[in-house]
């Protein structure tokens, strides 16, 4: 049992090596993808609430909350989004499942999943410790109102909802073994989640109907609950609630990527050498 | 070969191409219907955005609710003639330049700009041309006393917008034959065309400038919506005229300078 758990860490940990290996070949690739992107995303977002706060009422607050709440949301919203969301992963993993290259890992002792989940974690590492510099910096530089105290909680919630976001690209990539093209899945599925978490608009702007049903869902965990536990918006509480949202959208998205894969594996034809 | 005739030769090659992708975008349903559903998507949230921000706030930049839908339909209508035209074109630059079939497409016998860019048509985004569209008319009808003939502007200024995007996506994307593998420029196109997605007027100082002259992503939608919701201003319809010539001519230099570079991937 020990040497079987010792075979898997060992196993995982050379995949995440991969994953940061591969990411860091082409440096130019990697710099735009750690800072410039970044860069641009945040000043844009900066940009906006500045000129939105220059035509505000006298009591300086919008939705409860004053400029520096927004900017701090603004900084850190792009950051948190970009670590919540997959496109290049799930679309190699669709791209395996469609083009029929997913033989090589099928007839090896791991199983896809983890292949591609420790992938993505490297990636999201390396990617996360460089590019968080920039909302820090940020931060620093407005005097923002950032607890950094807790950054760490924070920092694990992301990472539980990152395991949720791999679920889902992994239910995408079954559906490779039904359909013939499926990338546009990828699309919908991202583009929702940014809609749902929060990335673009804060949640609690939202008419309180709407913000209610998107806090009971799991999607808001990714963006909206880390960053406002990180910026004083909402508690500990909130933070809790991320954990069981997150927990019970696992619990879903296992049970329909068990049966999607097992179905789909079992009438799956390998085709090519 | 005269001009005319070269325009029918590329208009027919335009056409063959229209053809083949809307057989490929068709032939797989339920695909096109999800990408549809998606593109609804994401041009719902920009309008969400500051539909939810103007129910905290009267004004934001210069403009009021009704006149940022005036700015936010015409951008978004914009978004989809340049996402029909040319996106998956774009899309597709730096797999061709990285799995060699750069090299089939620079050499056939047209020019290989016009190949790199035009092959693929998006036909997943026309229903969102003819609803953003309609979105453009409804919000203008919302206006007081707007002058309808002011949309013959946009003859002009939608083509400079146009250009902007165009040779902006085609310059960057050809950035990455000297680099080899530069995936993530095109991360870098989407953040660059945010600026174009909010109007000019939330940027002040140096960096409106910049944005007015320079990179200039405010034509794209803020100095139209400017000339459909202000007093018209000579001087921007005269710099819609005149610029794309001058990004063309850029790009085409640019375009020869990078492919100096190129060394072919293929076998």
């Amino acid at each position: 049992m020990k040497t079987q758990f010792t075979a898997f860490l060992k196993r995982n940990l050379a995949l995440a090596r991969l994953g940061i290996v591969t990411n860091l070949e082409y440096r130019f690739n990697f710099i735009i993808d750690a800072f410039i992107q970044p860069i641009l995303s945040v000043g844009i977002e900066v940009l906006l609430w500045i000129a939105i706060f220059k035509t505000v009422d006298a009591t300086g607050l919008i939705g409860g909350f004053g400029r520096d709440s927004y900017l701090a949301y603004a900084v850190w919203a792009p950051f948190l989004g970009r670590i919540a969301i997959s496109w290049m992963y799930e679309s190699m993993m669709v791209e395996e499942v469609v083009s029929g290259s997913i033989n090589t890992i099928l007839t090896r002792p791991l199983s896809f999943f983890e292949y591609y989940l420790s992938q993505t974690l490297g990636y999201k590492v390396i990617t996360t410790v460089f590019s968080m510099t920039v909302p820090i910096a940020f931060s620093l530089f407005f005097d923002l109102p950032v607890h950094y105290e807790r950054l760490p909680a924070a920092f694990i919630l992301v990472v539980y909802y990152i395991l949720l976001v791999h679920t889902m690209s992994f239910i995408v990539s079954t559906l490779g073994f039904y359909l013939t093209r499926v990338r546009s899945f990828t699309l919908l599925k991202n583009l929702s989640l940014m809609l749902l978490g929060g990335e673009l608009v804060p949640i609690d702007l939202m008419p309180e109907n709407l913000s209610s049903i998107l806090l009971s869902l799991p999607f808001s965990s990714g963006v909206y609950v880390p960053l406002a536990f990180i910026t004083g918006r909402g508690d500990w509480d909130l933070l809790y609630r991320g954990f069981f949202n997150i927990s019970w959208g696992l619990v879903v998205a296992g049970i329909l990527s068990y049966f999607l894969w097992n179905r789909g594996v079992r009438e799956y034809t390998g085709t090519g050498a | 070969m005269s001009l005319w005739q070269k325009i029918l030769k590329y208009l027919s090659i335009y056409r063959a191409f229209f053809k083949a992708s809307f057989v490929a975008d068709l032939e797989y349903r339920l695909n096109f219907v999800v990408l549809v559903i998606g593109e609804f998507i994401w041009y719902s949230t920009q309008l969400i955005l500051f539909e939810v921000l103007y129910r905290h706030t009267k004004i934001i930049g210069e403009w009021d609710l009704h006149q940022m839908r005036v700015f936010i339909f015409l951008i978004l209508f914009i978004d989809s003639i340049y996402m029909i035209l040319w996106d998956p074109n774009f899309s597709a630059f730096t797999d061709n330049v990285r799995k060699g079939s750069l090299d089939l497409l620079l050499m056939k016998p047209i020019n290989s700009m016009f190949m790199l860019s035009s092959q693929r048509i998006s036909v997943s985004h026309i229903p969102c041309f003819f609803i953003t569209f309609g979105g453009l008319l409804w919000a203008l009808n919302q206006l007081p006393d707007f002058n309808w003939f002011k949309l013959l502007w946009l003859i002009f200024l939608i083509p400079a917008g146009l250009s902007v995007i165009f040779c902006g996506r085609f310059a960057l994307n050809s950035t990455s034959i000297i680099f080899t593998r530069a995936d993530f420029l095109q991360y870098v196109w989407y953040s660059l065309f945010r600026l174009g997605l909010r109007p000019d007027a939330i940027y002040s100082g140096a960096l409106r400038i910049i944005l007015i002259f320079i990179v200039p992503f405010a034509m794209v939608a803020s100095i139209p919506a400017r000339i459909l919701l202000e007093p018209t201003t000579y001087w921007m319809i005269l710099w819609a005229l005149v610029l794309p010539f001058i990004l063309f001519s850029l790009l085409r230099r640019y375009w020869k300078f990078c492919l100096k570079y190129y060394s072919s991937a293929s076998s």
